[in-house]
């Protein structure tokens, strides 16, 4: 997890932000024109989740090309990795409520209010819960490509786009794959946000429709929404990420021999036995091949260009455009400086001095959670970790419940909860829970099974039993995987706070004090740009140098203590 | 009565609907006081057979006896040198060492005496709160090797315990064994070693099991009468080798 960092590159960031930020603010207004109602008719159910699923698709998409390109490019490029990976850092950090106005104004402004432009601005919002893990993912498969096999293959005059294709195209794969399953699910989780802008924004889609009926108060169309969410999630993963993630098993390069094997997909052979996924495969494969000698021979062209006599003009041509882009980011980050001094140049709402205690509340409630989480997570790690056979079993199962978004079951627990005193603190720690347990879990699994056959017969061998072995062995073993875990769970944490402290329901609004709530109050009711400001740096602050100072210095300190060397 | 008695022990591992067999009725025994090698190409089953002996798997055919009793877990009377070392790296060489008396819920004062002799009998004094990471690969493995040694085991049994090392540690190593098992002091009887390489198997047992390549069988059971201290550069320690090298092959 070796990660360069700028103070000045996120500062600039953070600025571009703020300015996204505030002339997103400024032309909200523009947005009430699209579509006002969705309906709520059961009928209508596949269609809507046909178009949740268009909207899904787009865009990962989106992010699978996102990803490919920054993902590499921060990989192989120590200049870039300096610029690009703090950026991804703060991304991370920011919750996906942040980027609703600028999502509202950038997108409908530019479609004049037409229905295109709000469905742009739902894909970006999807697009970013899913992008930034899958941008790490490729960075960090790029980055740990063995060296001698980048030697080797430039030993054989292998280079340039060849040399992506053979090496790091499939060195990105497996982690894709992996980060491709967390991604939708954390699209599904934030469907509803996404298809619910703002105020008066509404979608044509699973999300909003749940949505709607529990604004309604009609639970039996909630469900009904909410079951056919569940079918699609299983479906997909059925049908696509199991056969996915076992193919994509072909390009690890560590061999764990005799070791557990993963679950083996049903639905694999499934799709290598059908005649049509073939006949698709082996048409693409050809257009593909054309494409890439075409690619090729541009490479080649390019490289003699550029060692050419034209090649002077070309570097002249390289160095404007580096002058143009970091002019304009010079720009942006003034413009965002700018609006940072309206922010503190109008006096303060009154609200804003409650974000310190809307950060405690919160932070309490995320540890209740985080704390619960942990102590079932563990031992389950350790059973599964330790029996192939439950693993085999157990897997498939905890996969698609993990998948399963639970902000779709929210407006279920808050009906049965939100009359009990202290109510809505429970629904919001259990929401919490479900957008946090799963990263503990399986990567904790992932810890356990990671430990070496050799180590754990030694143990065996020399009569370890029982708590002296979870004390001796499986703990400490684990640590670096359980603090990676407790990163993305808490990352996972903040996210769920948005949409678990304030729901929406027979049109009230119940809520628990908290950061989240205080947030969604600003964007939702009062839509006052400082409040909205506040609470999001509030956050993004805490979230950030909580990682920065805590987690990360933990977590290295973590991987020289505990790491096995072979 | 043998320490050990192994008598047609077969191991076949089924897996969906292939079954492979990777040991063939394996039957010898082990005397008190023998240094035993098993040698044979890789994939003969020979780590197999010595986790077996250990506890650590089941046959799946036959009988493992140790001491006249069937072997079905793992048992204070046999320790283990593995040849990854496979210490924990969160704990001292200490730690390490006395890992397997406190499985058996010796008290800390007794633990740190007793693995302290030991540590100072494989020359590793003074490096008792270093941790793993600190260590070469030689004295990882006198950790190893310290460790099996504390349990006071009757039988020992090393899983190709050199192989990790360079050529001049292994050596050293291969002679401080030999010692280690002709010291009085020290409860171990005999010892059951796996090893791919000839030579060390000629300079270092008394019998030599040869095992064919899978399903693992016994090919041959040699006495080594070569007179100890043995030196490799010896004519008849060569041919010794050479026999054994053609019954491999």
């Amino acid at each position: 997890m070796r990660r360069t960092h700028s103070w000045a590159v996120s500062a600039v960031f953070a600025l571009i932000l703020t300015a996204f930020l505030y002339s997103a603010y400024r032309g909200h207004a523009i947005a009430e024109a699209a579509s006002a109602s969705v309906s709520v008719d059961p009928a209508v159910l596949p269609y809507y989740a046909f178009r949740s699923f268009l909207r899904m698709l787009a865009a990962y998409l989106l992010s699978l090309t996102f990803a490919l390109v920054y993902g590499t490019a921060a990989g192989l490029s120590k200049r870039l990795e300096r610029v690009l990976l703090p950026i991804l850092d703060i991304l991370q950090s920011v919750p996906i409520l942040g980027f609703f106005p600028a999502a509202v104004y950038f997108f409908v402004t530019l479609f004049q209010g037409r229905t295109a432009g709000v469905e742009m601005a739902s894909v970006f919002l999807i697009f970013t819960s899913q992008a930034w893990n899958m941008a790490f993912g490729v960075y960090e498969s790029v980055t740990t490509v063995p060296r001698f096999l980048g030697e080797a293959l430039e030993a054989y005059g292998v280079r340039g786009w060849l040399k992506y294709l053979r090496l790091y195209l499939p060195a990105s794969i497996p982690k894709l794959v992996y980060n491709s399953v967390v991604s939708w699910a954390n699209g599904w989780y934030f469907l509803s946000p996404a298809e619910v802008i703002g105020t008066g924004l509404l979608l044509p889609g699973l999300g909003s429709f749940a949505s709607a009926a529990a604004q309604q108060g009609l639970l039996g169309r909630t469900m009904a929404a909410i079951g056919t969410l569940v079918a699609v999630v299983v479906a997909m993963n059925v049908f696509i990420w199991r056969p996915l993630s076992q193919w994509a098993g072909r390009f690890r390069y560590e061999f764990s021999p005799g070791g557990g094997r993963e679950p083996e997909s049903f639905a694999y052979e499934l799709w290598r036995g059908s005649r049509a996924f073939n006949s698709i495969r082996r048409l693409f494969t050809r257009v593909f091949d054309r494409m890439f000698i075409a690619l090729l021979s541009l490479g080649t062209a390019a490289r003699r260009l550029r060692q050419g006599k034209s090649g002077r003009g070309l570097t002249a041509l390289r160095w404007v455009a580096n002058v143009l882009l970091l002019a304009t980011a010079v720009y942006v980050a003034v413009v965002g400086a700018r609006s940072l001094v309206t922010v503190f140049a109008h006096p303060l709402p009154a609200e804003s001095a409650r974000i310190p205690l809307g950060l405690l509340a919160s932070s309490l409630r995320l540890t209740a959670a985080f704390l619960i989480s942990a102590a079932w997570t563990i031992p389950a790690a350790v059973a599964l970790g330790h029996n192939d056979r439950l693993y085999q079993l157990v897997t498939p199962v905890l996969e698609t419940l993990a998948a399963v978004p639970a902000t779709a079951l929210f407006p279920v627990i808050v009906f049965f909860l939100a009359t009990r005193p202290g109510g809505m603190n429970l629904a919001s720690i259990l929401l919490l829970l479900t957008g946090m347990q799963w990263y503990l879990l399986f990567n904790a699994i992932a810890g356990v099974r990671a430990i070496p056959r050799d180590l754990r017969e030694a143990a065996r061998s020399f009569g370890l039993h029982g708590w002296l072995y979870w004390k001796r062995v499986v703990l400490p073993a684990i640590v670096p995987s359980v603090i990676t875990g407790s990163i993305t769970a808490l990352g996972g944490g903040w996210n769920a706070l948005i949409v678990s402290e304030y729901v929406a329901y027979k049109g009230s609004v119940l809520s628990a004090f908290g950061i989240g709530y205080l947030l969604d109050r600003a964007v939702y009711e009062s839509q006052n740009f400082q409040m909205i400001w506040l609470s999001l740096a509030a956050m993004v602050l805490v979230i950030f140098l909580l990682n920065r100072f805590f987690w990360r210095r933990l977590y290295d300190r973590a991987v020289i203590h505990f790491r096995f060397d072979e | 009565m043998a320490l050990l008695d192994i008598t047609g022990v077969y191991k076949t591992y089924t897996d969906n609907n292939r079954s492979i067999t990777v040991l063939e009725d394996i039957s010898f025994s082990v005397e008190p006081g023998e240094f035993v090698c098993l040698v044979g190409p890789s994939g003969s089953g020979k780590s197999t057979l010595l986790r077996m002996i250990a506890g650590l798997d089941q046959a799946t055919r036959g009988s493992i006896l140790y001491g006249g009793r069937p072997v079905t877990e793992a048992t204070d009377h046999i320790a283990v040198v593995f040849q990854s070392f496979a210490l924990l790296p969160w704990l001292t060489v200490s730690g390490n060492v006395e890992l397997g008396l406190e499985a058996r819920g010796v008290p800390k004062q007794e633990r740190q005496q007793r693995a302290n002799r030991f540590i100072d009998k494989v020359g590793l004094d003074g490096f008792e709160e270093a941790y793993p990471r600190e260590l070469s690969g030689g004295m990882k493995q006198r950790v190893g090797i310290a460790r099996a040694l504390t349990v006071e085991p009757e039988l020992l049994l090393m899983d190709e315990p050199f192989s990790a090392l360079d050529a001049l540690t292994a050596q050293n190593l291969r002679e401080e064994v030999l010692t280690l098992w002709r010291d009085e002091t020290l409860p171990v009887d005999s010892v059951v070693m796996v090893t791919h390489g000839i030579e060390e198997a000629v300079l270092m047992a008394d019998r030599i099991l040869v095992m064919s390549a899978r399903p693992g069988r016994i090919k041959a059971d040699v006495p080594v009468d070569l007179p100890r201290p043995r030196n490799p550069k010896d004519e008849a320690f060569s041919r010794f080798t050479d026999r054994i090298y053609s019954l491999v092959l």
